[in-house]
């Protein structure tokens, strides 16, 4: 062989891609929620929704995984157990693609308040507790707005773990990791896959700047802390209805 | 496509030590990349004794018979072949055929979407017939995928990193053909063109020639880029089938080692020959 290979540059330079960061070009605003099952998180962003939707303010609520694109392929996938690692993960980044263009984008350059339950995050943390390279995950998603704020609701592997056994008959094969192999039994394999997802989460709070959230504070006390926060950080005059 | 592992031990034996001096992208690590950047998780390099042969070339390069043909003389030399091709895996091949016939998908999603079917078949039909010394013969890889997106404006590192866990082919080659060629090919077959053969999503023309024409021309100079930077073997996809199907087999054979390179076809594939 040789001659024809040899000559091949060695590498894609796709290497140092920073998540590239989009420069804010729109009047809307982004708010997202982060944090492992049972962190309190979706709660939390459910209760500062229902504050702004009485508040009658502009705004659109997304979730992780909704997009009905995907819905047959994630279904396959999973009911067959076809998934690795890469194709799990190129399927979310799809699915987030398909929600980032045709939902998250056009709101924010329509001046909409956007609360995102999960975002990129999910994918860096879940994704890379599968074995991805956090590099490729972060070039993978570089076309995603990044957040005005980022709450990372963090509560204690024991208590999240419990909250979601408690609440549920059966961890499903892939959101108990089944597929690494690391346990052949379900809860104690969510036990060891959560602790992975939780400390890759960890390592993001200061280089994604996350607001860090005590997922073991009283609900109403947390709630109030989060009102708090988002309106010292964000304008929210211009999402508020208008004055006749 | 189901056949045999059989004869492995031959296709095994062409050497992967020309690789050697290409390092691993962004790792210390000194074993010869088969992969652009970081392999696959859980893909052990030594393990892959099979060959992967890639044919790229636009819709009318003439593709899809020369892959027939190899197929046949191949299996008659004793190789076992196994074939991969666009939207093809179980995963979501039919998802993509569906969202294209609603042309309602916009371009990021699209690559990522043909970036998990390129994948799934890697993953569970071509390492697995890698590993079992197969030839697999690519009806195109990669770089159509990259192509096709690039020419809509996303960014090329953006999709190299996409790519970056793909296995490095053997042998590609590119079968170039004039996008009026091409044109004349296409509308023999169908009578008709595509809408994303035409690349009529970009807008580039009302008139269906035109359009197709710019598109193609585009696709073509970002293959001339691609060839250059990956070491295609570019033949003309202008010859006659038996003129590039010579050329395929005197490279495959100097590949597999392999001596003759004498192939006449079956009364099944005779119709081809031309």
């Amino acid at each position: 062989m040789a001659s024809v290979t040899t000559d091949i540059p060695a590498t894609i330079e796709s290497a140092r891609v920073k998540a590239a960061a989009p420069q804010r070009q729109y009047p809307g605003a982004l708010v997202v929620v982060e944090g492992i099952d049972g962190s309190g998180k979706s709660t939390q962003l459910y209760l500062l929704k229902r504050w702004l939707e009485i508040g009658g303010y502009r705004i659109h609520f997304t979730e992780w995984n909704s997009s009905p694109l995907v819905k047959s392929a994630t279904r396959r996938g999973k009911q067959r157990r076809l998934l690795t690692p890469a194709t799990f993960s190129l399927l979310h980044a799809a699915d987030f693609a398909d929600r980032c263009e045709r939902q998250i984008l056009p709101l924010l350059h329509g001046g909409y308040l956007v609360l995102a339950d999960r975002y990129v995050y999910t994918a860096f943390a879940r994704d890379a507790a599968r074995g991805c390279s956090p590099h490729w995950l972060r070039n993978l998603y570089s076309f995603a707005p990044i957040p005005d704020i980022t709450f990372y609701f963090r509560a204690p592997l024991d208590v999240a773990v419990t909250r979601i056994v408690a609440g549920r008959p059966k961890l499903k094969y892939y959101e108990a990791g089944m597929d690494l192999g690391i346990s052949l039994d379900r809860a104690e394999s969510f036990r060891i896959f959560q602790e992975r997802i939780l400390s890759n989460y960890d390592q993001m709070i200061d280089t994604d700047n996350f607001v860090l959230m005590d997922g073991t504070v009283r609900v109403n006390k947390l709630q109030k802390q989060m009102r708090q926060i988002v309106g010292e950080r964000i304008d929210l005059s211009q999402f508020a209805p208008k004055k006749k | 496509m189901k056949r045999s592992p059989k004869n492995a031990a031959s296709a095994s034996s062409n050497g992967r030590g020309s690789r050697s001096s290409h390092k691993i992208l962004a790792a210390a690590t000194e074993a010869p990349s088969r992969f652009y950047g970081i392999p696959l998780p859980g893909v052990r390099i030594e393990e892959l004794s099979g060959t992967l042969v890639v044919i790229e070339g636009t819709d009318g390069s003439g593709r899809s018979t020369q892959i027939s043909l190899l197929t046949e003389w191949l299996e008659s030399q004793g190789f076992a072949v196994q074939t991969m091709g666009l939207r093809r895996s179980y995963l979501v091949g039919e998802d993509i055929d569906a969202l294209l016939a609603e042309n309602a998908v916009t371009r990021t999603t699209l690559a990522l979407m043909y970036s998990t079917d390129f994948f799934d078949q890697l993953e569970r039909r071509i390492l697995p017939a890698l590993r079992s010394g197969l030839i697999v013969l690519a009806d195109r890889y990669i770089f159509t995928l990259i192509a096709r997106a690039v020419v809509r404006g996303i960014g090329r590192d953006y999709l190299h990193g996409m790519y970056e866990m793909a296995l490095r082919p053997d042998l590609t080659f590119w079968l170039d053909v004039k996008p009026e060629i091409a044109f004349d090919r296409e509308f023999k077959k169908a009578h008709t063109i595509s809408y994303w053969e035409s690349g009529r999503d970009m807008s580039l023309s009302n008139d269906l020639f035109q359009s197709f024409i710019r598109y193609q021309s585009m696709i073509r100079r970002e293959f001339e880029y691609l060839s250059k930077r990956h070491g295609f073997i570019e033949l003309d996809g202008e010859g006659s089938v038996t003129q590039v199907n010579r050329v395929l087999r005197k490279r495959i054979a100097s590949h597999l080692g392999i001596r003759s390179t004498h192939y006449q076809p079956s009364h099944a594939l005779s119709h081809l020959w031309r």
